[in-house]
């Protein structure tokens, strides 16, 4: 349904063009070309290649092709081989060292550094939480009231909900337990088990107003869904050695670890050097596509919700939320849109 | 012909609203019976804590022997007692003694407390066939459901931990003790029952003077199955924040750590092996008078 009404919009976007062009009103630095756009396979990604997608299309005129990706398949091709052109959300950490090799060299520009808001890895705490402790705004201050999250096995301890086994954050988890003095302080690191643990431990939590303290990173449908508050910490970011050469590593390989703030996800647009030369328009919008993490975060919910592909969620963002996409683009572009969808 | 081709199903948008109608409903359920039934599961929790505590703090000398006795106990055979020291020893010297131990914990309860439901619900069965009518699809549906289907609503209810994980191992490990429980009542020879009528046996004499004493076999290899399946059910527990040796298999797999992985499902053997050879030879020897009947 959404495809056919898709092609009839192109359709009527391309004769419109066409005969924008016949007329002679275009001008060549303004026309865009062809682009190719990497969806990544998680699903804010996803949508923001079907905004983009649509945006590009519709208001701007190009001629978009979507082409599934992850992030070092994708990256990798877009530095050696200029293919595909654009990737909106592409996040440093697993490509950080050829990422900024790359950038130097002048074969990929970043379009945009922080294409969400609020995004990243941190430690939350429900809304009804901080609605009933406003004075614990601080990861310092939760941590010294073990007792408003009791453990459920030790009432005398409190629940600090780590990661799952076996993933990657929880040896930063469990090393930043022992950077805080966690255990002194009266905290248990709770294991969720799984991905699935973690999430219905805080669907349980939120939808029983109880209190609950653990990791989470955004952008997600949980976050969006269950509102939950990133806690910013007091202490600033101790440097990567710190971060990178202990809390990162092995508990047997961090003998020491220092307090931090967690690590900035360093998460870019990034377009291949040939395409930013000769797509200035294009680059224009990009430069201001900034999506705010809690409309993100809403659109995730809405996915998830509705079990909606990037591209129906698309659609639906372009649909119902003008205020936000507008401010993006050009009043005359905006109007363009609004009439494809 | 469209019509044939596209199964006439319910809307999207209707489907949608029965799926949050469900959902909606189980929340508030959950919003308000969760917290009663927490209290209610609370004792059980608290059991369970305490008899990990017990395993993990006691000094291991004396786990490995009261285990050791335990099985002496159970099968009367030096080699399985010989060999149940030498599987904890080895579990110890690998560094998996407190995993070993919270399994064993969780593992020892799950299986009482299926033997103290599923026996009576077996024997209800077996007495009645509308109750067997009954129980029996619902029976199939526990053996069958994909675990993580009920784990979340379980884990939405009572949290993650120890309770959770002890229903979810309930709910897979529960079946065949009941089934077996019922068969074997139901193979219980008529002309036994005859003659036992004929003497005038009440029913409640009956049915733990003749019915269970002969149902035992089945009844053994019914405890002997839920042990094996509770076992089997040690890294899913894990996945809903249950400790043991379920945690490391998780972490095993999604690093690739082969031998981390090999050392702590090889540790699930050994327990079910020691299990099933204890828990077998203590049912032959219950079953000891058969062998001397015959001569």
């Amino acid at each position: 349904m959404k495809n056919k009404k898709r092609f009839a919009s192109n359709v009527v976007a391309t004769s419109v063009l066409a005969l924008g062009t016949m007329a002679g009103a275009a001008f060549a630095s303004d026309e865009c070309g062809s682009v190719t756009i990497a969806e990544m396979n998680w699903a804010s990604a996803s949508l923001l290649a079907n905004i983009d997608a649509i945006i590009l299309e519709e208001g701007y005129g190009c001629d978009v092709d979507i082409i599934s990706g992850d992030t070092t398949p994708t990256f990798t091709s877009m530095s050696e081989k200029g293919e595909p052109d654009l990737a909106p959300e592409l996040w440093a950490n697993g490509v950080r060292e050829p990422l900024y090799a790359a950038i130097e060299d002048g074969r990929i520009v970043s379009a945009l550094n922080g294409p969400i808001t609020g995004l990243g890895e941190g430690w939350w705490v429900t809304k009804k939480f901080t609605e009933m402790h406003p004075e614990i705004d601080t990861v310092e201050k939760m941590l010294a009231h073990p007792e408003l999250v009791p453990y459920v096995e030790d009432e005398s301890k409190g629940a600090f909900m780590g990661c799952p086994a076996g993933w990657g954050c929880q040896l930063t988890n469990a090393n930043l337990f022992r950077a805080f003095d966690m255990e002194e302080k009266g905290w248990v690191l709770v294991d969720p088990g799984s991905a699935a643990g973690l999430d219905g431990s805080i669907a349980k939590a939120v939808n029983r107003d109880e209190a609950w303290f653990g990791y989470y990173w955004s952008p997600t449908a949980i976050i969006g869904k269950y509102d939950l508050q990133m806690l910013p910490f007091e202490v600033e970011f101790a440097g990567a050695e710190n971060w990178d050469g202990c809390i990162a590593q092995s508990v047997d390989n961090c003998a020491d670890p220092q307090p931090t703030a967690w690590t900035e996800s360093e998460v870019h647009s990034i377009v291949t050097s040939e395409f930013a030369a000769e797509n200035a328009v294009t680059m224009g919008y990009l430069a201001n596509r900034v999506f705010p993490g809690a409309e993100m975060n809403a659109m995730l919910v809405y996915m998830n919700d509705n079990q909606a592909t990037g591209e129906d969620a698309a659609y639906e963002f372009l649909a119902t939320k003008e205020d936000v996409w507008t401010k993006w683009v050009p009043a005359d572009v905006a109007e363009k849109v609004k009439d494809a969808l | 012909m469209d019509w044939l081709i596209e199964f006439p199903s319910l809307g999207r948008r209707d489907l949608s609203t029965f799926r949050q109608t469900i959902d909606e409903g189980f929340l508030n359920f959950s919003r308000t019976f969760g917290e009663s039934l927490e209290a209610f599961f609370s004792p059980l929790l608290k059991f369970l804590i305490w008899f990990e505590n017990l395993l993990t703090n006691a000094p291991w000398p004396l786990v490995i022997g009261a285990i050791a006795l335990l099985a002496w106990l159970g099968s009367r055979s030096w080699k399985i007692t010989v060999g149940t020291i030498a599987a904890f020893v080895v579990i110890g010297y690998f560094g998996m003694w407190e995993d070993t131990m919270a399994t064993l914990a969780m593992i020892s309860v799950a299986t009482f407390v299926c033997i103290a439901v599923g026996i009576p619900i077996g024997i209800l069965m077996a007495r009645s066939n509308i109750a067997q009518r009954i129980v029996t699809p619902i029976l199939d549906v526990m053996q069958t459901i994909p675990s993580f289907v009920y784990l979340i609503p379980v884990v939405m209810l009572l949290g993650i931990g120890k309770v959770p994980g002890l229903l979810a191992v309930c709910i897979y490990a529960l079946p065949p003790i009941v089934r077996l429980t019922n068969l074997g009542i139901r193979l219980v020879d008529q002309d036994v029952m005859e003659a036992a009528e004929a003497f005038g046996a009440s029913a409640r004499e009956k049915l733990f003077g003749v019915q269970i004493p002969l149902a035992l076999p089945n009844i053994f290899a019914g405890v002997n199955q839920t042990i094996m399946m509770a076992l089997s059910m040690v890294v899913i527990a894990s996945m809903i924040g249950v400790k043991g040796l379920g945690t490391p298999v998780l972490r095993a797999i999604s690093n690739q750590y082969l031998a981390l992985g090999l050392m702590n499902g090889l540790a699930i053997v050994a327990l079910a092996i020691i299990f099933d050879r204890v828990s077998q030879t203590y049912g032959k020897r219950l079953q000891a008078y058969r062998e001397r009947g015959h001569g």
